[in-house]
């Protein structure tokens, strides 16, 4: 983990740029599960990443329809924090590196 | 606050109530969901664990609270943005624990579409599957009225 004042330092600049861009690059991933509701699960998204309606019902449907949706990306350690949230909502997510395809 | 009160009917919720029960006690030591942690340190993994499951048990007695000695004297259960939250996310809970421990023989794409026929299953999956139908519904009932306390709380 990088402290927030990293950025400052001058030197060595070339590992701080290479682990930020590390933290920088990871997916909050949500899997289909054949229990919980639709309407559950927009909710959830509209509550745990403020999506409105519509964006919260496309994710939603993207899960439902192909096993799967990139919700967020952004920091590990955020990303870590949302899919605690999602887990404490009994949803499977899973956080994956940018890097994968 | 914005609340709804539902009455229930005694004579089918009542014994869907001992399957609720037993559903919650098994959960009290364990997830509902199989969580996978991100990859990180075994302490750091263990304590996500521990408050999920805090999390899950404080959730699931806010259900359990819903059926009390009122409950069996009036038939009524109250919903507010106080308990609205925790209930949904209980009723999930207790929703994922029947489906693995009950609900295996109807298959997850039967279990996903609903075309099921309740005459036809045998106990004890047929309890199994009202009490979550059951869950369904007080689920929907809150998302429905309550969406929006949810997401303001």
């Amino acid at each position: 983990m990088i402290a927030s004042g990293s950025k400052t330092h001058t030197s060595p600049a070339p590992t701080v740029e290479t682990q930020l861009a590390t933290q920088g690059g990871w997916r909050v991933v949500v899997l289909n599960d054949p229990v919980n509701l639709m309407s559950y699960v927009v909710m959830v998204f509209k509550k745990v990443f403020g999506f409105t309606e519509e964006v919260a019902r496309k994710h939603m449907l993207e899960v439902h329809e192909q096993g799967r949706s990139i919700v967020w990306n952004g920091l590990r350690e955020k990303a870590e924090a949302y899919v605690f949230t999602l887990h404490e909502w009994h949803l499977t997510a899973i956080i994956e590196s940018d890097e994968k395809n | 606050m914005k609340r709804i009160e539902v009455r229930l009917s005694l004579p089918v919720v009542a014994p869907l109530l001992d399957v609720i029960k037993t559903s919650a006690d098994a959960l009290n030591g364990r997830l509902a969901a199989s969580v996978e942690a991100p990859e990180m340190e075994v302490e750091y993994s263990d304590t996500w664990r521990s408050e999920l499951l805090a999390s899950q048990n404080t959730d699931v007695k806010t259900l359990l609270a819903l059926f009390d000695s009122e409950f069996f004297t009036s038939g009524v259960v109250g919903f507010d943005e106080g308990n609205a939250e925790a209930i949904v996310r209980a009723s999930a809970a207790i929703r994922l624990y029947l489906r693995e421990h009950y609900l295996q023989p109807l298959g997850d794409e039967t279990l996903e579409s609903g075309d099921i026929e309740i005459d036809e299953l045998q106990e004890p999956v047929r309890k199994a599957f009202m009490c979550y139908l059951f869950l369904a519904t007080i689920q929907e009932l809150i998302i429905q009225h309550l969406d929006s306390s949810i997401l303001g709380s």
